[in-house]
Formats: structure tokens, sequence, C-alpha cells
């Protein structure tokens, strides 16, 4: 046993290269998975639950790396509820900005791979004729008779109908997708229209060598059709007055560079709303700013939330970010969801022992204490995870049954599930799922 | 940007008078130059002691005939003010100014190497930014090694196997260099093909030897970029694979690029001269090549100032290039 421990982190030869041909034919699998040419119907499936936007279901995201594969997400199941916040909380490496990025197929390939489980998302789509083309929707006008007939240009040709922005009008249709197993060439119309995401890092998620305007406008002209370069350009300023840049014309010319990293991330949120997307991702939008400036962009989001009429996941390690953001709260650790609930739940009444850790671990400004609380101990070695609680060696309050398998959810109430054994006998129905 | 390039240019110049003096005195170190030596062939039948004293007068006149350190130094002013007037000395082997001489021979150079910069750029950084995109696929493996293949290759080795192959065995291109052997009577345009057809085998050598270093960087760069946040972000924007690799990567990888290719300019037209020695071609390298073993220091010294000069001049434009291409740069401190 001694040996075995003290091998652990050593790799043969010969295990290094089974790894490494176990790791090229698994990527080579799902590679190929995701530039497959699918047809809409393998991948269109049904919500469990129809006021959801989005539901993962037992998602499995592994990175095959050289030391064997990490189980980054390892069956993580939530949904976000449509029009609602929800934050996605945990310490670094638990695996939430995996979960995020699986939810855009923006998992650092080939390495990263969505091994399985599925993310229902309910999108709308373009409505397709039998030759896969749009179905534009025609300017129709009432004639002499009474009836309504299409409208024609002087060539002759019907006119396509426009909407504000100048962009052509589609026949589209409701269609509940799983993400998990769509090719990526289909993922592209829903990625920037329909989920936006904001990254960490405001001073490197733009690329140095464009105007913050050719970014801006970029998107636009990708998804929504027919629009001209001149209102594309209207339209992005208009976004950049509304994340709160006060001289969005003069911002429009300018390159990244010249901006600091509160007015990058208003940027970043700027090229996110510019299709009016259902749901945001916002991988710790604030992380990388100072503390004034992080408000400014929390506050900017609930503002822009509202406006768009979406949904929020918000992911951050920032407890009290979360108290004030979220409608919903799930907590991660090592890559499985061990708490959820409404916000009320987490924060009044939280159960799982790292929960509790958590919200002990938080200053607080009333109340004098010492030493800040920490939990000890860290995040286990995410290769060969051990099939029980992963929080079992750091756990305080550890009972004898932790030593079996990982614990099932139990319902603690309609809202409030936790992966723990120490309310099993409380809730002895729980079987949330 | 006005001012940032004058300063430059001042100091250029003192850059320049600074490998001015180191060369001038390499040359003086060498044992023999080519006025000694031609003399003291011509003037056989004369007394020894007559051709010594002659020798020392001609020497006199081209300040090469005092070997003490105040004796190179004022051979040196001597030179220096004569080249800044633009008289660059007189080529022995050659019989010509060395002005004359480079300003003959410089652009058959130019000619072959500015078509195999071309080739390679257009060869080696597309094939870059492919292995890059496809890091340890097939494609890259094979153009990895085939890469290592032509930087390990020296040029005269693969020169001379194209020679035996396509020239001798083969008998598709004359065996040396600008053979001048085109029908009486043939208009320019078919001089200059037949010329053209002479001068393939070389660049040929060129171009796969220079790829491999060109695609190596190429690759690295692109890869660099792959990782990036912001290409992230273009991915999440939800454009296309290759809008995302030609537009976003792309441009970023031309930023160290477009400087790389600025420090070609010497050699752009300094010639190669291994190479055009190999395919006996008269281009500049391969004249400076026979000149230096004839000992004609006023060539080398003025062939080596010619590349000092353009490396001058290359360092500025990669300088101003690299704002051109990245609008974080701002020249002017």
């Amino acid at each position: 046993m001694a040996t075995n421990k003290d091998k652990k982190h050593y790799i043969s030869r010969s295990e290094s290269r089974a790894i490494a041909k176990e790791n090229s034919k698994a990527i080579r699998h799902f590679e190929k998975q995701k530039k497959r040419r699918a047809k809409p119907e393998e991948y269109t499936t049904e919500m469990k639950d129809d006021n959801n936007i989005i539901e993962f279901e037992d998602l499995h995201t592994y990175f095959f790396s050289d030391a064997g594969t990490v189980k980054a997400v390892n069956g993580v199941t939530f949904s976000i509820p449509a029009g609602s916040t929800v934050g996605v909380v945990g310490e670094s490496g638990c695996g939430k900005s995996v979960t995020s990025l699986s939810l855009m197929q923006l998992v650092q390939a080939p390495s990263g791979q969505i091994v399985s489980g599925s993310i229902r998302f309910k999108a709308s789509l373009f409505k397709r004729d039998e030759r896969g083309r749009k179905i534009p929707v025609y300017e129709t006008e009432t004639d002499e008779n009474g009836e309504e007939k299409v409208k024609l240009n002087e060539k002759g040709k019907p006119i396509i109908k426009k909407n504000s922005l100048g962009g052509n009008v589609y026949e589209m249709e409701d269609r509940v997708v799983d993400i998990a197993k769509m090719p990526t060439e289909h993922m592209r119309s829903i990625r920037g229209r329909e989920i936006a995401m904001i990254f960490q890092e405001p001073m490197t998620s733009l690329n140095p060598v464009f105007t913050i305007g050719n970014q801006l406008d970029e998107v636009g002209l990708l998804h929504i059709e027919g629009i001209s370069k001149k209102q594309v350009k209207a339209h992005s300023i208009n976004m950049l007055k509304m994340v709160g840049i006060a001289d969005a014309e003069g911002v429009y010319k300018k390159y990244p560079h010249e901006l600091s990293g509160g007015m990058r991330q208003r940027v970043m949120i700027a090229i996110a709303l510019l299709c009016n997307p259902k749901l945001i991702i916002a991988d710790e939008p604030t992380t990388a700013l100072d503390v004034t400036i992080q408000a400014q962009i929390l506050d900017l989001l609930r503002d822009i939330k509202h406006k768009i009429n979406g949904s929020i996941m918000l992911i951050t390690h920032d407890l009290g970010v979360v108290a004030e953001m979220a409608d919903y709260v799930v907590v991660m650790y090592a890559g499985r969801v061990i708490e959820m609930g409404t916000a009320e739940d987490i924060f009044d009444n939280p159960l799982h022992p790292y929960t509790i850790g958590l919200q002990k671990s938080k200053p607080t400004v009333d109340g004098e204490v010492d030493k800040l609380y920490c939990i000890p101990g860290f995040v286990p070695n995410p290769i060969n995870m051990p099939d029980y609680c992963y929080f079992r060696d750091r756990c305080e309050m550890c009972k004898e049954k932790c030593a079996g398998e990982y614990p099932g959810y139990v319902q603690v109430s309609p809202t409030h599930k936790v992966a723990c054994y120490l309310y099993e006998e409380t809730k002895e129905d729980g079987n949330g799922q | 940007m006005v001012k940032y390039i004058i300063k430059r240019l001042l100091l250029a110049a003192l850059i320049l008078l600074g490998v001015s003096f180191i060369l001038y005195v390499l040359m003086r170190c060498a044992p023999s130059n080519i006025i000694a030596d031609q003399y003291m062939e011509t003037h056989k039948d004369l007394p020894d002691e007559e051709r010594a004293r002659n020798l020392k007068a001609l020497l006199a006149a081209y300040g090469l005939d005092d070997d003490s350190f105040f004796g190179i130094l004022k051979g040196y002013f001597m030179w220096f003010g004569k080249f800044l007037r633009g008289d660059m000395g007189r080529s022995f082997s050659r019989s010509m100014p060395v002005e004359e001489v480079i300003g003959q021979y410089m652009w058959l150079s130019f000619g072959i190497s500015f078509v195999a910069l071309i080739l390679e750029m257009l060869i080696a950084i597309p094939l870059g930014v492919k292995c890059a995109v496809n890091q340890y696929g097939k494609l890259d493996y094979v153009a990895t090694v085939l890469c290592m293949v032509g930087i390990a290759f020296p040029s005269f080795f693969l020169g001379n196997l194209f020679i035996k192959w396509f020239a001798v065995d083969l008998g598709w291109f004359p065996i040396d260099g600008l053979t001048g052997n085109y029908a009486v009577g043939s208009s320019n345009f078919e001089i200059f093909l037949h010329n053209i057809w002479c001068l393939i085998l070389p660049m040929t050598v060129m171009v796969l030897l220079s790829i491999g270093g060109l695609m190596r960087y190429t690759r690295t760069n692109t890869l660099e970029v792959l990782n990036a946040d912001y290409i992230r972000t273009a991915r999440a924007k939800g454009l296309s694979e290759s809008k995302v690799v030609y537009k976003h990567v792309f441009r970023n990888t031309m930023i160290p690029l477009v400087t790389q290719l600025s420090f070609t300019l010497p050699t752009l037209f300094g010639g190669a001269m291994i190479t055009e020695q190999v395919f006996n071609l008269p281009g500049i390298g391969n004249i400076t090549y026979q000149a230096m073993l004839k000992n004609d220091i006023f060539l080398v010294l003025g062939y080596n100032m010619f590349l000092a000069v353009l490396t001058v001049i290359g360092v500025l434009l990669a300088d101003i290039m690299y704002a051109v291409v990245d609008p974080r740069v701002k020249l002017g401190r």
C-alpha cells in the first residue's frame, strides 16, 4: 500500500504509452463526432420542464491528458429556468468554467471533450426548406381586391421583410436541441446569437489588432443577415451606449489596448448583447476587476437581464456576488454538483459541509474574527477519483457511512437538493432527480 | 514617427562608422593584398630593391603602406573619406570601381533571391498555419520532418545533388548557371525565358532550404495565438473556423512574421554566396567570393559595407513595419 502511494505521481513508460494510445483513440472518436454531418433531427429532444431554457443532465466532460483522464465535469445535473439568474459557485478547479464552456462547445479541444450526458437548450432556429436554406418572410401588401399579396420590387422579385435593425426576417421555429450531441458546424448559429459568453479576463479577451468597432460589427454581420454595414455600426454604437460607455463613437474607433479593464469588460458585454441572446454566460466576469468596477459591472448585468428578458448563468467563486445577483445557486465540488437550491436555501440554510465551509470562509465586516476560516486540505487530484464522497478527506462532519459509494441527492425541500449522507436519515425518501 | 526615424538614422550612421572601422582593420590584418600581389607578379624582371621601393610608393597612394596602428588609422580615414564621397575604391580583380561592380552584379542576386523569397513565403506561411491548426496531425508530422531535412541540408550539397540529378543525369537544365547558349537572333523575350530556365535549379535549392525555418516559425507563432483568450472569444461569437484562423489568428501571427521578413533585406540584395558559387552564377555573392580569394580588399570592404547598410535599413524597416501591423506599438520615444 505504501509503495503504491509513493508511486502515485509516477507513470512508467509503458503506462504513459498506453494512456497516449487511449487518448488519441478517444480524441479521434469525439472529434469525428463533432465534425460529422448530422441532420437536425439527430439532436432534437424534449425539455423535462418547459420552464427551463437549459437543462444539464449527467454531463461528463473529460480532459484526456498525458497523465490520465481528468474528469473535470463528472455527472453534472442542473437546470436554468427562463428569466432567472443561476449562480454556479465552487473553488478553483471544481469544473464551473468547464461546465459553461461545454454549454458553448468551447472546451479546449482536442484534449477536452464532452464525453456523455446531455445539455438541452430551447433554441429558436431558422426554419429550413428541403435544400437547407432559410425561409424568408416576405413583405406583403393588400391590393385593391382586399387580398394580401407579396410585395415585389422593380425587378419583380419579392421584398424580404426587414426587422427594426434592418436585417432580413426569416421564419423561425422553437426547437429543443441537445448541445452535447450537436456538430460544431450547427452549434455556430447558437453561439453568439442565442447564448453569449462573457469571459473572465477582459484584458486578453479582445483581439489586440482589431478596433472595438470591428469586433462588435463582426457579430452583427454574422448573425443578422441582410443588415448593411451602416446599420450594424449604428447598432453596435447603440449597444456600447447601453452598457454605459459615454463616448460610444470614440470607443468604437479605438483599439482594445486604449481602454481600461472595466471598459473592456463593458465592450465584452456589448458584444454578448448584440444579438439579444436568451442566455448570457458570465464566467467570473468581475474577478479581474477592482471592487468599484465590479459593482458597476454587476449592476450592468442585472440591468441588462431585465432589458433583454433573458437568463444569466453566473460563474463565480465570490459568494458575495452570488448573494447579490442569483435567484438559484449551484454549488460544485470536484466536477460534481453537491448542493443546489434557491439563493435563500443556500445562504440561510447551507447543508453540505462544503457549502458551510465556503460560507464560513467568507470575510465579514460585523463581528471580530481573529483568523479567517479556511477549509483544510485541497481539492483531490482529478485523475483516478475515488468512488466515495470527494469531500470526505476534508470533511469535519464525516461519518462511517461516508466510506461508501458517492452519495445520491437528498431532496430537502422542493427547491433544495444536497448530495451528502448527513441528511439521508432525515429524508429517507429523498433521491432527487 | 518622423522624429523617431531621424533619430534612428543618426544612430545608424554611428553604427556604420564603427562597423566600417572594424571591417577596415580586419582587412588590413590580412597578410597580403591584391595590389602587392599584382605588382609583384607583373614586375618580376625588376631588381628586388627597386620593386620594394616602387611597391611602397604604390601602396602609399592607397593608404596601405604602413601597418602600424597609426598607419592603419590614417589609411582608414583616407578610405572612409572617399567612401563618404561615394568612391568605394577600385576593384583590381574586376578592373572596375567597387560601386560599379556591386551595381552590375547585384541585380541578378536580387532577382533570384526575390523570387525565392516570394515562393518561400507563399509555401511556408500557409503550410505553417495549416500545421499549427492540425497540430500533431499527419500533415504536421510530414511537413515537420521534411522541414527538418531542409534545414539540415547544406546548400552546396543539395545544389550539387540537384546538378547531378537534373542537369547531368536527366539533362533538363544546363549544368553551370547562366550559359548564354541561346540561338543567334533570339528576341529579348526568348533570352529572358532562357535565363529563367537556367535559374530554376538554384532558385529551387534556395527555396527548399529556406522553407523549413519560416514554416517552423509560422507554426510556433500560430500555435501561440491559437491558445489566446481572444481566439476563444472569436469562437464564442459563432465565427466559422476558417474565419477564426484566417482573420483573428493570422493577423496576430503576422506581427512577428513581418518583422522577421524585414530582416531578410540584406540577403535579398547581398546574394547567396555558396549557392551562386555552386551554380556558377555571376551574382554579387559569387563575385565577392572570388575577390576574396584574390585578396581584393576594396571590393570585399565595399561589399561588407553594402551589407552593413542594408542590415541597418532592414532593422529600421522592421521597427516601422512593427508599428504598422501592431496597433499597440507606437514609435516615438
